[in-house]
Parts: structure tokens; C-alpha cells; sequence
């Protein structure tokens, strides 16, 4: 706030951009939560915060692992696929119990990251192109494994996509228990200051000896990882295995969340907090336009037009 | 790391990931599994009354010779991955029908792709197929594969959707049901849940979609029409799945909670929807859902209350298109538009007829 009143008092267009591009996700959401309260029949309902808080979960996850690559100057587009191939493993693994499932669904988000990671860290592909692979195949490979939507009908499962402890319902709990690992990690591991460094410039990072190639294999396992538990936690919601449409276009939804919220596409720094409003931002957008029975193109639209303003603010203070 | 090490890191992790996939897999309870999509049980279609004066074709008109079906070869190219119970039911009821007659049957599945339909198609010619069934993924673009199936007298029907083409020209025939219709006959069950009073919403299917467009027109002139004092009051797209349908259900029930109906364009939705109406600790009946499709899940939910009527589309293609087909083939006369009879279900057959359920 500081910032933003020494903006106010002498208008310094590029701190004022600076400060958009780091603060602006908070006001868009302030803004929306005051329309809806204002406009919205039944908004300030603890109804209607649980839902919004259950439906942003699985985004939310993913776009933590989606920060993670953004920061390491790379991208993660098989996290929809990844979260595709997790709700198959459950599907096949469910005979176990859920807790099998749920560690089957994990591997395979870490063997998915392990690919991506090694072509990325050890063979020198691009990012973009390492994971777009994968985001075709995975979602292949999740049709091969269950060709058509399955039904889940066990109970554990039930409880842990509509349950809750002390009235927060478990995918919240799991997904606020990863914001703190994620922050933590980011903030206060060696792993976290070296992810930055290999971010902001990677040859600099190589040359004060870094762990470059460990680091980033890391990044993209963790981020495997991280959309795995997200498709299990979306299954467990749906209760059922769809892996045709299961995270479909969550790729996108996760990139939005982190860029808007201020983790910039250069790599260098990730904003943890900042993911979580962007994600926060994008559910409360959709949720406006549905409450308010606006065409569906309209979503995509708005959607459009706020991505187009994070990435201005960006650009302004790229420039400074 | 060595460096072979390194490069096979990748190779390691990617067979780990089919290890996981494949080696000691076991699913929730896999003998209880409902058998879904069997082509021979259940109803095949029937046509409906022909209106007067429906346009026909003959063998003679389409130009061609006449040939006897059981020793033709019949070449059936799909659209889409047989990953929904809809295309399941469609493949496995025209493979029951050639096995039922002894026709070869040559197939293949276009994955969703245009461009691989077009191909298909030719591929299937050239290998030698006499006749053909295609379940067009497109309306428009077939004119080079039409003419090169005219220059070869390879008769043509379509299944479930139309293509922009002369019939008995370019093509033979279409068999289909007709979304229009069905939307308003949904519409009739909405209106007799709900007594013609209230506030509906429907969940749209993908946008741009010429079914998604149908299905709607049907429903909301019919509303209209015969129960003013319903009104639509949402209108929002859960893209034909199950997980966007639930998503989308939330948002209404927390900002309308009074809301009245709800008419899901497919069954998918329709079950999101019984979803998010369960996990907001409603009752079942609560909220008169009205599906359009005839899995059996959903079928199931009329069972169980939570589903007030599913208007079937029936995917059972096979046996109309090889009658039509043989028909055609031994020099009677064929309808150029065969529009399918679609059953429904109600509280008071679903239990009776949850077998011919796909």
C-alpha cells in the first residue's frame, strides 16, 4: 500500500505499472467480491463460498506447479493431461483402496514430470515443445488406459470430494496445505533461491555452479506432481473417471492464474500469494457470468481482456 | 548422473508411467460393471411414419446396379473415438447387425479428425467396400469423397448427422433422429413435472453445435408455445459433459435456489447436475431434471428419483441402415430422410426398460 500512495503522490507511471502487475490481482478480486455482494442474489452465503472455494481447489493446485515452471523461465502444458492420466489411474487402482489410487495417481504425475524434466534439463528442448508432447500423449495414454467414463462409487473417495474438517471441505484443506508447502519451498529452500537464479538467467546460474539440470527436473516433477493430486481431487468430486474431458484446457486456466498474478513470463520470481488470487480471480469471474446468465462466449471474453491487462502491466514495468 | 544415465532418465520414467498403467491394475468392483453399449440387446430403431409425400429413392434414380447385400462388402466409417456410450452403442449395433446378415463389414474411426474421415472414407473404397455407412463428423466438405464414391457407384447412407449434399444424388439416404423434436419433447415432460409453472434453466451443450441448437429450439418454442408462465430463467453451456454440468449446477442452485427444472441437453449434464443438487444435501425430485440421450446411468436415475425423464436418442443404427441398405440394394424403393422413433423414459417405464438402456 505503501507503494501504491507514493505512486498517488507523484505519478511515476512505471511503479504505478510495477505496482499493478504485483497488487492489481488483489484489487480485481476486491472489486468483483464487492459487485457480487452488491448484485448478486444469495452471494454472501457460506454456501456459496464453499462452492466457489471447492470449484478454484483443483486450479489452484496446478497453477502452484505451473508457477514453479513459469519461474524457472520455462511452461508445463501437460498439466491437463497429467490430471487426465490421474483420474485413469484411479479408475484402475481404485480396487486397492483410496489411498493406492491416490499414491498410483502421484507416480504417474511424477513419471509424466520425470519426461518433461529430462528433456527439458538433460536433453535441452524447449519448454513449450518438451511439454506439448506430453500434453497430446498423456491424454492418449489416459484413453488407452479407460477408454470411457467410469463410475466411482467408493465411499473414501466420496467423503474426500464432498467432505470436510471443521466445516472446510477436504480438496480446500489439501489445496491451502500446498500453498504453504509451495511458499514455503519457494521462499525459504535452497531449492527455492536456486529455481529463481536458473529463472532470472540460466547461463549466470550455471556459471556460480548451480545444480541447474536437478533443479529444473525438480520443477517439472513437482508440477507433475501437484496436477496429479488435482485430478485426483476433481475425480473424487465428479465421482467419476472422465478421462475424455477431465482438465481439459487447464493449462490455460493455470497459466492465467499465475501470470495475472504477477509471476512474470521471464522467469526470476514467483509469487505464491499472487497465484493464489489469480486463481481465486478467474473462478470468481466465471462464477459472475454464470450467476448472472451471460452468454458463455462472454467468459472466454472477459477472461481474454484480463490476461491482455496483466500482460500490459508486465510489459510497462519490463520497459522501466 | 553418467551421461547415457541422463538420456535415459526419460526412458525410465516414461516406462515407470506404463508399468503404473498396465502392470497390476485392479479397478472397483470389476465384475459389477454394468455392460454398457452392446449392440444386439436392447431396441433397435424403428423408423417413423413417413409423412406423405416423403421424397424417396430408387437404384434406378441414384444409378447403380442392384446387388445382393449378404455378398456385398459394406464399409462403415465412425466419427469419433468410441469414448461415450452414444458411439459405443452406434459401432457395436451396426458390427451386430452385419455379423446377424454375414455382411463383410470393413470399418474404421476418424477420431474426431475431418481430414481423416476424408481419408477413411477413401481408404475404405479402395479396399473395396460396395456400399457405404458414414456418421459424418461434418455437415459440409465431402464433395470430392462423394464424387469419387458416384464414379464408382458406391451407394452412400448417413447415420445420426446430416451432410450438405442432394440425396439420392450425392448420397442415398439419411437416418437420424430429430433433435427438434426431441427438444420438444422434453419440453412436455418439463412441462408435466412442474405443472406449466416456475423457473427452469438448461444446460446447453457445446456451442456451435447443430444439436446443441436443435435441442434448445425444440425445448423453448414448445415452452412458449404451451406453457407461457415457465420460464427459462438460465442459460448456460456445461459443453455435453458431466464435470462442466455439475460446475455450471452449483453456480445456479446457490444464486436461484428456487429454481424449478432444470433441462440437461444431455445425460451427462443431467447426472453433473443430480452431482451438485446431492453435494447441496437436496432431496432427489427436488429439482425436475429432463435429460436427452437414454444411458443407462441416467436411466438409473430415473430409477431413483433424482432424474424426472430421459428422452432417448437411440444410437442402435444398425439395423435400420443395413434394412434401408438392402432395401435400396434389391430395387425398392427407400426414403431419401428416415427419421428414428425415439423411445423415453418416465417413473413409469424406466425400471421396466433400464435393459434397453445403452
Amino acid at each position: 500500500m505503501a507503494e501504491a500512495v507514493a505512486g498517488r503522490i507523484a505519478p511515476d507511471r512505471a511503479a504505478v505499472h510495477s505496482w499493478l502487475q504485483a497488487y492489481g490481482v488483489y484489487v480485481g478480486v476486491g472489486v468483483l467480491l464487492l459487485f457480487n455482494v452488491a448484485f448478486t442474489d444469495h452471494f454472501l452465503s457460506a454456501e456459496n463460498f464453499r462452492t466457489q472455494a471447492v470449484q478454484v481447489a483443483p486450479i489452484l493446485i496446478v497453477a502452484l506447479g505451473m508457477a514453479l515452471a513459469i519461474g524457472s523461465e520455462g511452461i508445463d502444458l501437460s498439466v491437463g493431461s497429467v490430471m487426465a492420466l490421474s483420474t485413469s489411474l484411479v479408475a484402475l487402482y481404485l480396487g486397492y483402496g483410496p489411498w493406492v489410487a491416490l499414491l498410483a495417481t502421484v507416480l504417474g504425475g511424477i513419471a509424466i514430470g520425470l519426461v518433461n524434466g529430462s528433456l527439458v534439463a538433460f536433453v535441452g528442448v524447449q519448454p513449450i515443445v518438451a511439454t506439448l508432447a506430453l500434453m497430446v500423449g498423456g491424454r492418449g495414454l489416459a484413453l488407452v488406459l479407460v477408454p470411457q467414463l467410469e463410475d466411482v462409487r467408493d465411499p473414501g473417495m466420496r467423503a474426500l470430494g464432498s467432505g470436510d474438517l471443521l466445516g472446510v471441505p477436504y480438496p480446500v484443506l489439501i489445496a491451502l496445505a500446498l500453498v504453504l508447502l509451495v511458499g514455503f519451498a519457494v521462499r525459504r529452500t535452497t531449492f527455492g533461491r536456486q529455481l529463481l537464479a536458473i529463472g532470472d538467467s540460466r547461463p549466470a546460474a550455471r556459471l556460480a555452479g548451480l545444480p541447474v539440470r536437478r533443479v529444473l527436473l525438480c520443477v517439472y516433477v513437482a508440477s507433475g506432481a501437484l496436477a496429479a493430486v488435482a485430478g485426483f481431487l476433481a475425480t473424487a468430486r465428479l465421482q467419476a473417471s472422465d478421462p475424455t474431458s477431465l482438465g481439459s484446457l487447464m493449462e490455460l486456466s493455470a497459466i492465467t492464474a499465475v501470470v495475472v498474478g504477477g509471476t512474470p513470463l521471464s522467469g526470476g520470481r514467483v509469487r505464491v500469494g499472487g497465484t493464489v488470487a489469480g486463481a481465486v480471480l478467474i473462478q470468481l469471474l466465471t462464477a459472475t457470468l454464470i450467476k448472472h446468465d451471460l452468454p458463455p462466449s462472454w467468459t472466454q471474453i472477459a477472461q481474454a481482456a484480463v490476461i491482455v491487462l496483466a500482460v500490459y502491466a508486465a510489459r510497462e514495468r519490463g520497459k522501466r | 548422473m553418467k551421461p547415457l544415465a541422463r538420456r535415459l532418465t526419460a526412458a525410465t520414467a516414461l516406462l515407470t508411467a506404463l508399468a503404473l498403467a498396465s502392470g497390476c491394475a485392479k479397478s472397483e468392483d470389476e465384475a459389477g460393471k454394468p455392460t454398457s453399449g452392446a449392440g444386439s440387446e436392447g431396441g433397435g430403431q424403428v423408423a417413423a411414419e413417413p409423412t406423405k409425400g416423403a421424397k424417396t429413392c430408387t437404384v434406378g434414380r441414384y444409378g447403380g446396379e442392384k446387388l445382393d447385400l449378404s455378398k456385398a462388402t459394406v464399409g462403415f466409417s465412425q466419427s469419433e473415438k468410441e469414448a461415450n456410450p452414444f458411439r459405443i452403442a452406434e459401432t457395436a449395433s451396426i458390427r451386430a447387425e452385419a455379423e446377424k446378415r454375414g455382411v463383410k463389414l470393413l470399418t474404421a474411426n476418424a477420431q474426431s479428425q475431418f481430414s481423416k474421415q476424408i481419408s477413411d472414407v477413401q481408404d475404405l473404397i479402395s479396399k473395396g467396400a460396395d456400399l457405404l455407412v458414414i456418421a459424418p463428423l461434418n455437415s459440409d466438405g465431402w464433395e470430392p469423397v462423394l464424387k469419387q464414391a458416384a464414379s464408382k457407384n458406391v451407394p452412400i447412407v448417413t447415420v445420426d448427422r446430416q451432410i450438405n449434399a442432394t440425396a439420392c444424388k450425392d448420397y442415398v439416404s439419411f437416418i437420424g433422429s430429430d433433435f427438434v423434436q426431441q427438444g420438444r419433447r422434453a419440453a412436455d415432460q418439463m412441462i408435466k413435472a412442474t405443472g406449466g409453472k416456475g423457473k427452469v434453466a438448461i444446460l446447453l451443450g457445446t456451442p456451435g453445435n447443430n444439436v446443441t441448437t436443435e435441442r434448445t429450439k425444440g425445448f423453448r418454442d414448445r415452452i412458449k408455445k404451451k406453457a407461457p408462465e415457465l420460464d427459462v430463467v438460465f442459460q448456460q453451456t456445461g459443453e455435453f459433459a458431466r464435470e462442466k454440468g455439475q460446475q455450471v449446477t452449483e453456480q445456479l442452485i446457490q444464486s436461484k435456489p428456487d429454481i424449478d427444472g432444470i433441462y440437461a441437453e444431455n445425460d451427462e449434464m443431467g447426472l453433473g447436475a443430480v452431482n451438485a443438487l446431492k453435494s447441496a444435501g437436496r432431496k432427489a425430485g427436488d429439482v425436475k431434471i429432463v435429460t436427452v440421450d437414454g444411458t443407462r446411468n441416467a436411466v438409473q436415475g430415473v430409477v431413483d428419483k433424482w432424474i424426472h425423464g430421459v428422452i432417448e436418442s437411440n444410437p442402435r443404427f444398425g439395423p435400420l441402415a443395413f434394412s434401408t441398405l438392402d432395401d435400396f440394394t434389391s430395387g425398392k424403393k427407400v426414403g431419401q430422410s428416415i427419421v428414428i422413433k425415439d423411445g423415453a423414459y418416465t417413473p413409469a417405464n424406466a425400471e421396466r426398460d433400464l435393459s434397453k438402456a445403452f
